[in-house]
């Protein structure tokens, strides 16, 4: 374990305190997974106030969003945001579950401007629909792509492949 | 010089043919057929169509240590307008292709494609990706495959030297047509050789003029 680390002068178990004593019950079971990382479970519904309340966190703003990732769990989704303290020098991933039958979860573009695109990904590669994005279009398929093809039961559509 | 060592010049070591006749205006006599395809074949203007590592081996051949430039093929054009040898560097998408085609149209006849590596050939690594297309000879006519992952420079000047030779094979003046050949073009009796096509050519084009 690193000693104290970051402005702020806060051991990773005391930030993962400060988080939790913050949050209350919308962090569930955060835990300290690496030397500079917290880990919880956000409930989808609370997701979007839970970040705007991170970012403005006093001495703790979690201002950076790194990535948002998806993950297909086959029975369920998960969406993952990786974020960041400037002031503490601390990481904070968080995990949402998203049922495989409703797949849809808050955007947090307009609290992390960077999720734009992450999200826009995560929809066009795994189908996950971010509600109130501004513009979820497709990033890196063309635009008449059928399916999401990082999705575990994808199966890939001639119509994809034109020129075969 | 008295141990028998001369100092020469190159001209008077090497011995051109016949350097005599060039001394005065004169006139080399060729075909239209090899004149067009030698400067053709030698002055091929590749499009920098590079889309994944194999176009790292293409910069690689045109950097001095292998020097495309041997070749007469080191102007690099970054529009197809100016390009005739397309060079696909690299995995072809599903997003990319219709670009692909386009440009290939764009291009200015005669225009050549060469599938440089595996991925351009037929898919290579990513054959069963779900991107991917399997190779470019399924969006436009492919004149050399170039195997290798990613091929080496000397690959792709192999690939360029079967271009060349594919080009030279090339013809522009139209074969005459096997109707037309000996009986034809066999004098009238009697008549001078050039002088009734002639007139009828000029008569022709003086009645197209008027009308």
């Amino acid at each position: 374990m690193l000693p104290a680390i970051g402005g702020a002068g806060l051991s990773i178990d005391e930030v993962a305190a400060r988080l939790a004593a913050a949050l209350g019950a919308d962090l569930r079971d955060p835990r300290v997974q690496e030397p500079d990382t917290v880990v919880a479970t956000v409930e989808r519904g609370r997701l979007h106030d839970v970040a705007v309340r991170l970012r403005g966190l006093d001495g703790l703003a979690y201002e950076s969003c790194n990535f948002v990732a998806a993950v297909d769990y086959v029975n369920r989704f998960e969406t993952v945001y990786h974020l960041y303290s400037f002031a503490s020098n601390t990481y904070l991933e968080l995990h949402v579950d998203v049922p495989r039958a409703q797949p849809v979860v808050a955007t947090v573009s307009d609290v992390w401007p960077a999720a734009d695109w992450h999200e826009r990904e995560a929809w066009d590669m795994m189908g996950i629909r971010f509600e109130g994005h501004p513009d979820l279009r497709r990033i890196l398929l063309k635009d008449d792509w059928v399916g999401h093809p990082l999705r575990k039961d994808y199966v890939d559509s001639v119509e994809n492949h034109p020129h075969v | 010089m008295s141990d028998g060592f001369e100092l020469r010049g190159l001209a008077e070591r090497v011995q051109y043919p016949n350097l005599s006749q060039f001394e005065r205006p004169n006139v080399v006599t060729t075909t239209v057929d090899f004149i067009f395809s030698w400067a053709r074949s030698h002055s091929v203007f590749p499009f920098t169509y590079g889309l994944a590592c194999c176009a790292i081996e293409m910069l690689s051949s045109g950097f001095a240590r292998y020097d495309i430039a041997r070749f007469g093929m080191e102007v690099f054009r970054p529009t197809p307008r100016q390009c005739d040898l397309m060079i696909v560097a690299g995995t072809v998408n599903e997003k990319m292709a219709p670009v692909l085609k386009r440009l290939y149209e764009q291009m200015s006849e005669p225009k050549w494609v060469m599938a440089m590596g595996a991925c351009a050939t037929s898919g290579g690594p990513f054959y069963d990706c779900y991107n991917v297309v399997n190779g470019v000879d399924k969006l436009v006519p492919v004149d050399v495959y170039v195997p290798g992952c990613p091929p080496r420079p000397e690959a792709l000047f192999q690939g360029l030297l079967e271009l060349q030779k594919k080009i030279q094979a090339m013809r522009i003046v139209p074969p005459v047509p096997a109707a037309a050949t000996p009986a034809d073009n066999a004098t009238p009796a009697g008549e001078a050789p050039a002088a009734p096509s002639a007139a009828a050519g000029g008569a022709a084009d003086a009645a197209k003029v008027q009308g």
